[in-house]
């Protein structure tokens, strides 16, 4: 593990939004780092950072008003952020791919799907238009969409909500990416189809031996795919532990929070509430001195509104942003 | 398509819009006379339903004995491409420019739709003859000038969509596979805004026409001898008491034409528009 570099480090990350000549800082100091073949998964609530950390990777965030003003992401032991739009256009859809939150939107209405996925090929790639066929016709295979002949000429709309996301995921292993970002792929579907593409994706993901990089803000999709999890707050990442350790003794009370707040099936504490982390997450353009999450924490005490916490390593491979630990 | 075919209104359009395409396009062969041929002899000769009329000029002549049918037929020649040439700029460059202006935001924004602010601000015609005027009245310029004139509404339209448009997921998603801005622009968002534009397109042949016919009239179009309606009505203003016809006809023309394209233009956007379906 100490010999061989990360396929994505992510170091200090910021960026910030300038609305109106105030300064949001969507992403504040996030640093991750995301193994070959591993997943990373990134929870939080909406509005955390985030898909702003995910956009900034791929450098898609709209300037103006987002700005990625500091920090270095290392792709490949390559800093991203020093490569011109050209070279990234180059590593976008053919090294690292996206899969987005909404199946029914993500496709363009007015082609028909086949030729969405065979664009990716086209750009990346120069194969013959038969070639580019076969190829798309054998990513429908694989991504599981029956009859793939057929529904090559469909159009979005002709297909279901679970269908337009697996020719979404089609569209980003086109290419045979190094790397994946969902981002919340599986929020707009329903629960059994949920299943069904989460499976499909930790198969896809151990054929390529692609690195993904998880976006939800749903602890059990994280517990069913991810290696590593990040838990961002307000534009920064409170908590970051394997997987494992996160769930079985999360640190931040942030994350304990999130976790008490899952509802569990024939629990029996059945006339019990379920409990919710008080409060709203503090405005970008607002926030509060010292922790970020001083106003909501439960274990709150007079140094949190002072000092801004670090990082603390409470373990290997464990780090919480909690002056508890500090 | 379907909510177009059972439009009524939009198929008499069609009808219209078809009859007038068949005419220019084989004007030759429907012609009884050749439209610039002076005949001293047959001035002013009323149409053949008329008592001195005659089955050799069916609607009639002119003040120079020229055949007013075969001028007719061959002004719809003259004002399709006049509406084609002048339309199909317009589009071209306010499609680019609104393109342009809704993707990139900012201040080349800003910049673009101040100009076509600027060229909305001045009255169309008076625009037309600045230009005109600069470049000499001839039908080429009478094109080029409404075809400016015509660049902000589609340029509008155009931004409009797109602006709409870049806010969709599919956007960022053709970014996210390493498009350049140009193919998303032209290949991914275009597409998704042809609706509008047809329809602005449609309804800009009719006034096209009409501003065609009017910068003619006032004679910053079509030069004598060439058959345009516009023309053919201001050289017979004179003779309105005396011979009627030779000024009603290209009026009936400019008036069908007209009605023609905007019905079929309101009734496609009837039917590409999904807010009025029922």
């Amino acid at each position: 593990m100490t010999h061989t570099s990360p396929l994505l480090d992510i170091v200090h990350l910021q960026t910030h939004f300038f609305v109106r000549g105030q300064v949001a800082k969507a992403v504040d100091n996030v640093s991750l780092t995301i193994e070959s073949g591993k997943t990373l998964g990134l929870v939080g609530e909406s509005g955390c950072g985030k898909s702003v950390t995910a956009h900034s990777i791929i450098q898609l965030i709209p300037d103006p008003p987002g700005k990625i003003v500091g920090g270095e992401i290392f792709f490949n032991g390559k800093n991203l952020l020093d490569d011109s739009e050209k070279e990234m256009r180059k590593i976008r859809g053919n090294q690292i791919s996206m899969i987005f939150q909404e199946p029914m939107t993500s496709l363009n209405p007015v082609f028909s799907v086949g030729d969405q996925v065979g664009e990716v090929i086209r750009l990346h790639q120069k194969l013959s238009k038969r070639e580019t066929r076969d190829r798309v016709v054998d990513m429908f295979h694989r991504v599981g969409i029956p009859a793939a002949e057929q529904r090559l000429d469909e159009y979005p709309h002709q297909m279901s909500g679970g269908m337009r996301q697996r020719v979404m995921i089609a569209m980003a292993l086109a290419c045979s990416p190094k790397m994946m970002i969902a981002d919340e792929p599986t929020t707009a579907l329903d629960v059994t189809i949920q299943a069904q593409i989460l499976d499909l994706m930790n198969k896809l993901k151990q054929d390529t031996g692609a690195s993904i990089l998880f976006i939800t803000h749903d602890l059990g999709v994280i517990a069913e795919m991810a290696q590593h999890v990040a838990v961002m707050y307000a534009g920064r990442v409170m908590e970051y532990a394997p997987a494992e350790t996160l769930f079985t003794s999360p640190k931040h009370p942030y994350t304990i929070g999130l976790m008490e707040s899952i509802p569990v099936l024939g629990s029996k504490k059945k006339t019990e509430r379920l409990s919710t982390i008080s409060g709203v997450v503090p405005s970008l353009f607002n926030l509060p001195e010292g922790c970020l999450f001083s106003d909501r924490c439960p274990d709150v005490f007079a140094d949190c509104r002072k000092i801004s916490p670090r990082q603390y390593e409470t373990e290997e491979h464990h780090t919480v942003r909690c002056l508890k630990y500090a | 398509m379907s909510q177009l075919w059972r439009n009524k209104t939009a198929m008499a359009g069609m009808f219209i819009v078809s009859f007038f395409i068949v005419t220019a396009i084989f004007a030759p062969l429907l012609s009884p006379h050749d439209p610039v041929e002076t005949s001293l002899y047959d001035q002013l000769k009323p149409p053949m339903w008329h008592e001195n009329g005659s089955s050799q000029n069916i609607l009639g002549t002119d003040d120079l004995g020229r055949d007013i049918l075969s001028r007719l037929i061959y002004g719809a020649r003259v004002s399709l491409v006049v509406s084609v040439f002048s339309v199909g700029l317009a589009f071209a460059m306010g499609t680019l420019f609104g393109s342009v202006a809704g993707y990139y935001k900012g201040k080349l924004d800003s910049v673009i739709m101040r100009i076509m602010d600027i060229i909305l601000a001045f009255p169309y015609l008076l625009l037309a003859i600045v230009v005109v005027a600069y470049l000499g009245p001839s039908l080429q310029n009478a094109m080029m000038a409404i075809g400016i004139t015509y660049i902000p509404r589609f340029a509008r339209i155009v931004r409009g969509s797109v602006l709409e448009e870049c806010g969709k997921d599919y956007v960022t998603a053709a970014r996210s596979i390493g498009a350049r801005d140009f193919r998303i622009i032209f290949l991914a968002i275009l597409p998704n805004c042809l609706g509008p534009l047809i329809v602005q397109t449609t309804l800009s042949f009719a006034s096209a026409i009409l501003d065609a016919a009017a910068l003619s009239f006032l004679g910053l179009g079509a030069q004598p001898p060439t058959p345009e309606w516009g023309a053919m009505i201001a050289r017979s203003r004179a003779l309105i008491l005396r011979a009627s016809w030779v000024m009603t006809f290209p009026g009936i023309a400019i008036l069908l034409a007209v009605l023609g394209f905007n019905l079929f233009g309101d009734g496609l956007r009837d039917a590409l528009d999904p807010r009025l379906r029922d």
